[in-house]
C-alpha cells in the first residue's frame, strides 16, 4: 500500500516537471522522499492510535458527520413472508432529514445524502466501529428475542382442552 | 444512547509515507509552502475575482482546518490529496468553478442558531 | 366442512374439571430427557414431541412452508414442507410429525427435491401467472419458493382450452380485498380467524378441486384483528384493499416504529415511498403485539394524510382563523401572554402526545409559573392517586397473561381498548386453560367468560370476601385483576380504584402467589397517559376547570374535555397537534405538529415499557416535530429551555424519570401494599350505575381519536360494520 502510493505519487510529480512546468509545486512531498530500489521492502512499522479517525478524509460535510444520529439494529423480518433470511445482518439507519415535493412535479427531493445508504454488517460490533470511525452518534437495539414454543398436530384432537379444532 | 467508552489503544501498522511526526510535519509544511508559491500563478491562471491575499488565507485556512489531526496515517493521506489538488490545479484541469467553490461566496449561509434553523425548516 | 363434535362440548367438559394451568407449571417437572436427531448429518438436540421442522429450524435449516405458522394450529395440508427421513418409505411433512429418536432428516437429498418440485407442480397448476398485476408480487412465498425449489418447467398443458380452475372472489368487507383464484388454500386465515381473532366466520367448502375458503354467505369478516389474515396469506389471495395497487415492496423504505392508536405500543414497520405512508406492517415483538396488530393500527395511516394542520393560523380580528407564519404566531402568543400570570394558565395533554414534548410543555409552563398542566384522560388523583407507579400500570404486563390462571376483566373491553392483548389472553384461554371473569356490561370477548355483575357493588363484595366468585380469585396461583381506564373517567373514579386495589391485595395475600406476582393492572386506552404521568401530569381536567384559566394550552387534546365554558371569558386557547379536530376548532393560535409517524419520540406503553417511534415522514407544510414547536416558542417568550437536541431533550427526561429513557424495558412497580395505606384517607362513595365501557361492539372500535376520525378506510369500516349490524347472516 505505501509503496504503490509513494510511487504513484513520484509518478505524477516527475511527469509534470518533464512536462516542462517550472512552478514550485513538484517539491511539494518533502525531500527526505528519496527513496532507493530495494530500500522499499524493508518493512518499517509505526504505532498509531488503535481506532482511526476518518472523517477529515472521508469529504463528508461536517453537518453530516455532527448531527447524524445512527440506528444500529438487525432489520426486522417482513411480515408478509415466513421466510428470514434478510434478518441475519446488523444494518445502520440514519435519523431522517426534511424532504419536500417538486411543486411541479410532483417528485420527492432529499438534500440529506445519506438517508439512501445501506451497509450491512455481521456483528453489531462491527457496525459500531464503522460509525466510531465516522465519527456519528449512535445506539444499537438488540433484536426482539423470540420463545420457542413446542407445537404438536395431535392439539388439534385433543378431547379435553381447547386447542381442539372443529373446523378447517 | 451514545457511544460506548472509548478504549483506546495502539497498534503497529505499515506507513503510508511518514515514519514520525516529524516528517509528517515536514511534508506538510512542504505541501503547504508548495501551495503558498502557486497562488500567484493560480490566480493569474484562472482568471479569478480574488487577490493573492485572499488566496494564500483560503490556503492557511484549509491548513488549519486540520491542524488537530496527529495520526501520521491521516496526515500522509491528507498531504497526497492536497498534492493531488495541487497538481489540478497547476496543470488547469480543474477550472474556475472549482477553484471558487473554495470560496463559497455565493451559497447562502444556513442559519446556526435553533430558532432560525426551526423558521428555516431545516434539520437539526 | 370436518365438524367434530361440538366445541362446546368439549369446552365444558373441560370446565367441570378445571384445574389452573399453573397448578401444572408451577410444580417443578423433570427435565424432559432431550430427544437426538440428526439433520443433514448435524446432531440437535430437542425436547420430545417437537416436529421435525421445529427441530430443523434449532440445526438452522429453514424448510419451505405454506401451510405451517408458528402462532396457528398445525394443518399440514400444504405438503410443501416434505422432507425425507432415513429408513422411512415415503417423505414425511416435517411440520406435523414428531420427532423420534435418532432419525435421521435430509432437507436436501433428491428425494426431497423432487417431493417439493412436486407439491410446486400441482400448486402452480391451479395457481394464476398474474404476479405482474398481484399485489403480492415481491413479498410472496409462493414466487419465492417456486423460484428456490419449483421446476423449471410444467406439464400443465391446458389441452381443452377449459382455463386454469377458477374461483369466484368473495367480499369480506372494507379491509380485506380478495382474489380467491389464487388461493392455495393453506387454511392460514382460517385457522388466525378460528384460533387468533376468535371469529368463526372463515371456512372451507366443497373439497378437491371444488374446495373454496370463504364466508359461505356474504359477510364481513368481522373483527378487530382481521388485517392479519392479509400478513398471513402465503400468496395474493387476500390482500390489503386500502393499499391495493399503490406500492411494490422493493420501491419502499421499511421505517421500525412503535403504534399509538391504542396504549398497548404495538411495535410496527411503516412502509414509506416519496415522503408518504404507504402501509403499516407488524413486527415481532413477544412481549407486546407478537405478530399481531389491530385494524386500526394498520389501516388508520390515511387518516395522517387528511385534515392536517399544515400552516399556523392566528385568529383576525373578525373571529376567523388566518394562515400565517411561525413567527407572527409565536408572537401573538407571547403579545397575549404579557401581564397573564402563571396561575391563569393551564395546559392539557391529549392521548397522542410524545414524552418529548410532554416534558418540553411542563418544564416550558413551570418556567411561566404556571403548575396546571393536566391530561384529557382520567385517573383518580386522590389519596396516593398517581404517585405510585403501581396504581397505574399493567404491573403483570401483557406477556404474564400467559402465566395467569384467571383473569378479572372490571369495567373494561379489552378486545376493543387493546384488541392485540385481548388476543393475547384468548391464546392463554385457548392453551392454558385460562380462567376469565368480568365485571361491566357484558361484550363479546371472542371467549368464554364468567360474568359477575355490571354494577360496583359487586367489586364491594368481591373485596370483602363475600362473592362466590372469591372461592377462584383464592383458590388461583396467579390472578390477575384488570381495570380499565375506561371506568375510571367516572366520578367515582378514586372510590373504584381503591375498591379495587383493596381486592387485588386481598386476592394477592390469599392465593399466595409468588412475591414478585402482581396482581393490580390498569389497561390504559391512550398512548400518552403513562408518560404524562411518570412526567408528573394531572389527570383528568378538573383543575382546570377550577382555575378557570386566561389561558389555555392543549396539546393535541381533541377529545373536548374542555370547552369555552370552562374558561375565563375571552380566555385565550393555545392548539398545538396534528389534526384539524376539536382543539383546534376552538383555539386563537394553531401551531402545527407532527404525528407519530412523521418524529423520533418516546411513547410509554400501558406496562410502562418506553418505546421509540423512527420518523418515517417529514411533517406536511410548516409542521414541526412537537418538542422543537415548544422549545421555539420558549425562547420568544423569553423562558429559554435549555436543549436544542433531541439528545439533550432526552437527558432531562431522563432527570426527571430514568424508566422513559430506558428503551424497551420494564421497570418494576412494587408499591402495592404503601399505595393503598395511603389511600385510606381519602375514600369517597361509590356510585350505583353499571361498568359501561365506551366501545361495546365492533362499529365502535374504529373511530377513538383524531387520526382515525380523519381516515376514510376508517369511515368505511364504521359502515361496514354497522351494516352487519343488521344483517340477518
Amino acid at each position: 500500500m505505501a509503496a504503490t502510493l509513494t510511487s504513484r505519487l513520484f509518478g505524477q510529480i516527475s511527469s509534470s516537471v518533464r512536462n516542462g512546468i517550472r512552478r514550485s509545486y513538484a517539491a511539494a512531498s518533502g525531500g527526505t522522499m528519496t527513496t532507493q530500489p530495494g530500500e522499499e521492502d524493508k518493512v518499517t512499522t509505526i504505532t498509531v492510535e488503535d481506532k482511526m479517525d476518518i472523517t477529515p478524509l472521508t469529504g463528508v460535510p461536517e453537518e453530516h458527520i455532527k448531527t447524524r444520529l445512527v440506528r444500529i439494529c438487525v432489520p426486522a423480518r417482513n411480515a408478509m413472508q415466513s421466510g428470514t433470511y434478510g434478518t441475519r445482518r446488523w444494518k445502520i439507519e440514519f435519523d431522517v432529514r426534511e424532504r419536500w415535493e417538486n411543486p411541479l412535479m410532483g417528485w420527492i427531493s432529499t438534500g440529506d445524502p445519506l438517508s439512501n445508504t445501506e451497509v450491512t454488517f455481521s456483528s453489531k460490533d462491527d457496525a459500531m466501529a464503522f460509525c466510531e470511525k465516522n465519527g456519528w452518534e449512535f445506539f444499537v437495539e438488540e433484536p426482539k428475542k423470540t420463545s420457542f414454543k413446542k407445537k404438536s398436530y395431535g392439539d388439534n384432537f385433543s378431547w379435553d382442552k381447547r386447542t381442539r379444532r372443529s373446523t378447517k | 444512547m451514545a457511544s460506548r467508552a472509548v478504549q483506546q489503544g495502539f497498534k503497529q501498522v505499515k506507513p503510508i509515507l511518514s515514519t514520525n511526526h516529524h516528517e509528517a510535519k515536514r511534508r506538510v509544511l512542504n505541501l503547504y509552502k508548495a501551495w503558498y508559491r502557486q497562488i500567484p500563478y493560480v490566480v493569474k491562471d484562472f482568471d479569478v475575482p480574488i487577490s493573492v491575499k485572499m488566496g494564500r488565507e483560503k490556503v492557511r485556512e484549509m491548513f488549519n482546518k486540520n491542524k488537530h489531526i496527529t495520526d501520521i496515517r491521516t496526515i500522509d493521506l491528507l498531504v497526497i490529496k492536497g498534492q493531488m489538488e495541487l497538481v489540478e490545479t497547476a496543470q488547469i484541469w480543474k477550472q474556475r468553478p472549482h477553484i471558487m467553490k473554495y470560496f463559497e461566496d455565493t451559497v447562502n449561509e444556513r442559519p446556526a442558531d435553533f430558532l432560525g434553523k426551526f423558521y428555516d425548516g431545516h434539520d437539526p | 366442512m370436518l365438524r367434530l363434535w361440538p366445541l362446546r362440548q368439549v369446552v365444558s367438559s373441560a370446565g367441570a374439571r378445571f384445574i389452573p394451568a399453573c397448578q401444572k407449571s408451577t410444580a417443578p417437572e423433570p427435565a424432559p430427557e432431550l430427544v437426538e436427531v440428526f439433520v443433514n448429518d448435524k446432531q440437535v438436540f430437542v425436547e420430545p414431541g417437537t416436529t421435525v421442522l421445529q427441530a430443523c429450524a434449532v440445526a438452522g435449516i429453514e424448510i419451505p412452508r405454506f401451510c405451517y405458522h408458528e402462532r396457528l394450529s398445525i394443518a399440514g395440508n400444504c405438503r410443501m414442507c416434505l422432507v425425507e427421513v432415513e429408513r422411512s418409505a415415503k417423505p414425511i411433512a416435517s411440520c406435523a410429525m414428531p420427532v423420534m429418536k435418532g432419525m435421521k432428516v435430509k432437507t436436501d437429498s433428491p428425494v426431497t427435491k423432487k417431493a417439493r418440485e412436486g407439491v410446486m407442480e400441482f400448486l402452480l397448476m391451479n395457481h394464476p401467472l398474474d404476479c405482474p398485476i398481484c399485489d403480492q408480487g415481491g413479498e410472496c412465498d409462493l414466487q419465492d419458493q417456486s423460484m428456490n425449489f419449483g421446476s423449471d418447467k410444467s406439464r400443465f398443458t391446458d389441452i381443452a382450452f377449459t382455463g386454469k380452475r377458477a374461483v369466484e372472489d368473495k367480499n369480506v368487507g372494507p379491509l380485506v380485498k380478495t382474489i380467491m383464484t389464487r388461493c392455495i388454500h393453506c387454511t392460514r386465515c382460517i385457522r388466525f380467524a378460528s384460533e387468533v381473532a376468535g371469529v368463526e366466520d372463515l371456512g372451507t367448502t366443497g373439497r378437491g378441486n371444488e374446495m373454496q375458503v370463504g364466508t359461505y354467505v356474504e359477510k364481513m369478516l368481522q373483527s378487530e384483528l382481521s388485517g392479519n389474515v392479509i400478513d398471513l396469506c402465503p400468496v395474493g389471495a387476500l390482500t390489503s384493499k386500502p393499499y391495493a395497487f399503490t406500492a411494490r415492496p422493493w420501491e419502499t423504505r421499511k421505517i421500525e416504529s412503535i403504534d399509538v392508536m391504542d396504549a398497548l405500543g404495538s411495535n410496527i414497520v411503516v412502509s414509506m415511498r416519496t415522503n408518504e405512508v404507504m402501509r403499516v406492517l407488524p413486527r415481532v415483538n413477544e412481549d407486546i403485539n407478537e405478530e399481531w396488530i389491530s385494524d386500526k393500527t394498520r389501516f388508520a395511516y390515511d387518516g395522517l394524510k387528511r385534515q392536517r394542520l399544515t400552516t399556523p393560523f392566528l385568529k383576525d380580528a373578525n373571529g376567523q382563523l388566518m394562515q400565517t407564519d411561525w413567527e407572527s404566531a409565536f408572537l401573538a402568543i407571547a403579545r397575549k401572554l404579557q401581564g397573564v400570570e402563571g396561575s391563569q394558565m393551564a395546559a392539557v395533554a391529549g392521548g397522542l402526545v410524545d414524552a418529548e414534548a410532554l416534558t418540553s410543555l411542563k418544564d416550558l409552563m413551570n418556567r411561566l409559573g404556571c403548575e396546571t398542566l393536566c391530561t384529557e384522560e382520567i385517573f383518580p388523583m386522590d389519596g396516593s392517586g398517581t404517585d405510585f407507579r403501581s396504581n397505574y400500570l399493567m404491573n403483570t404486563t401483557i406477556a404474564g397473561v400467559e402465566e395467569a390462571d384467571v383473569v378479572l376483566f372490571i369495567g373494561t373491553n379489552p378486545r376493543f381498548e387493546a384488541p392485540v392483548f385481548n388476543a393475547r389472553v384468548r391464546k392463554s384461554w385457548i392453551h392454558n386453560d385460562l380462567k376469565v371473569a368480568m365485571i361491566g356490561a357484558p361484550v363479546d370477548l371472542t371467549y368464554e367468560y364468567e360474568h359477575l355483575g355490571e354494577t360496583v357493588d359487586v367489586i364491594e363484595k368481591l373485596a370483602g370476601g363475600n362473592h362466590p366468585f372469591c372461592k377462584v380469585l383464592e383458590s388461583a396461583k396467579r390472578p390477575m385483576v384488570v381495570m380499565g381506564s375506561s371506568c375510571l373517567q367516572r366520578s367515582d373514579g378514586s372510590a373504584l380504584h381503591f375498591m379495587v386495589s383493596t381486592l387485588a391485595n386481598r386476592v394477592k395475600a390469599a392465593s399466595g402467589a409468588d412475591a414478585e406476582w402482581r396482581v393490580l393492572n390498569v389497561l390504559h386506552r391512550v398512548a400518552s397517559q403513562v408518560a404524562a404521568l411518570d412526567l408528573g401530569y394531572s389527570a383528568g381536567v378538573s383543575g382546570v376547570r377550577e382555575a378557570k384559566p386566561q389561558m389555555l394550552f392543549l396539546l393535541g387534546a381533541d377529545e373536548g374535555a374542555i370547552t369555552r365554558s370552562d374558561l375565563a371569558d375571552g380566555a385565550f386557547v393555545v392548539y398545538q397537534g396534528h389534526h384539524g379536530d376539536q382543539g383546534a376548532q376552538m383555539a386563537d393560535v394553531i401551531l402545527p405538529g407532527a404525528a407519530y409517524t412523521e418524529k423520533d419520540a418516546t411513547y410509554v406503553n400501558t406496562e410502562g415499557r418506553a418505546q421509540l417511534t423512527r420518523q418515517a415522514v417529514t411533517p406536511p407544510g410548516m409542521a414541526r416535530n412537537d418538542w422543537k414547536v415548544l422549545r421555539a416558542l420558549s425562547e420568544l417568550l423569553g423562558v429559554t429551555l435549555p436543549y436544542d437536541k433531541l439528545q439533550e431533550v432526552r437527558q432531562r427526561m431522563a432527570e426527571i424519570s430514568p424508566t422513559l429513557v430506558r428503551v424497551g424495558e420494564i421497570e418494576e412497580a412494587n408499591f402495592f401494599k404503601q399505595a393503598i395505606e395511603a389511600t385510606k384517607a381519602g375514600k369517597t362513595s361509590l356510585g350505583k350505575e353499571p361498568l359501561v365501557p365506551p366501545q361495546q361492539v365492533l362499529k365502535d372500535f374504529y373511530m377513538t381519536d383524531s387520526i382515525t376520525r380523519a381516515s376514510p378506510t376508517m369511515a368505511k369500516c364504521v359502515q361496514a360494520a354497522t351494516e352487519a349490524e343488521s344483517s340477518v347472516h
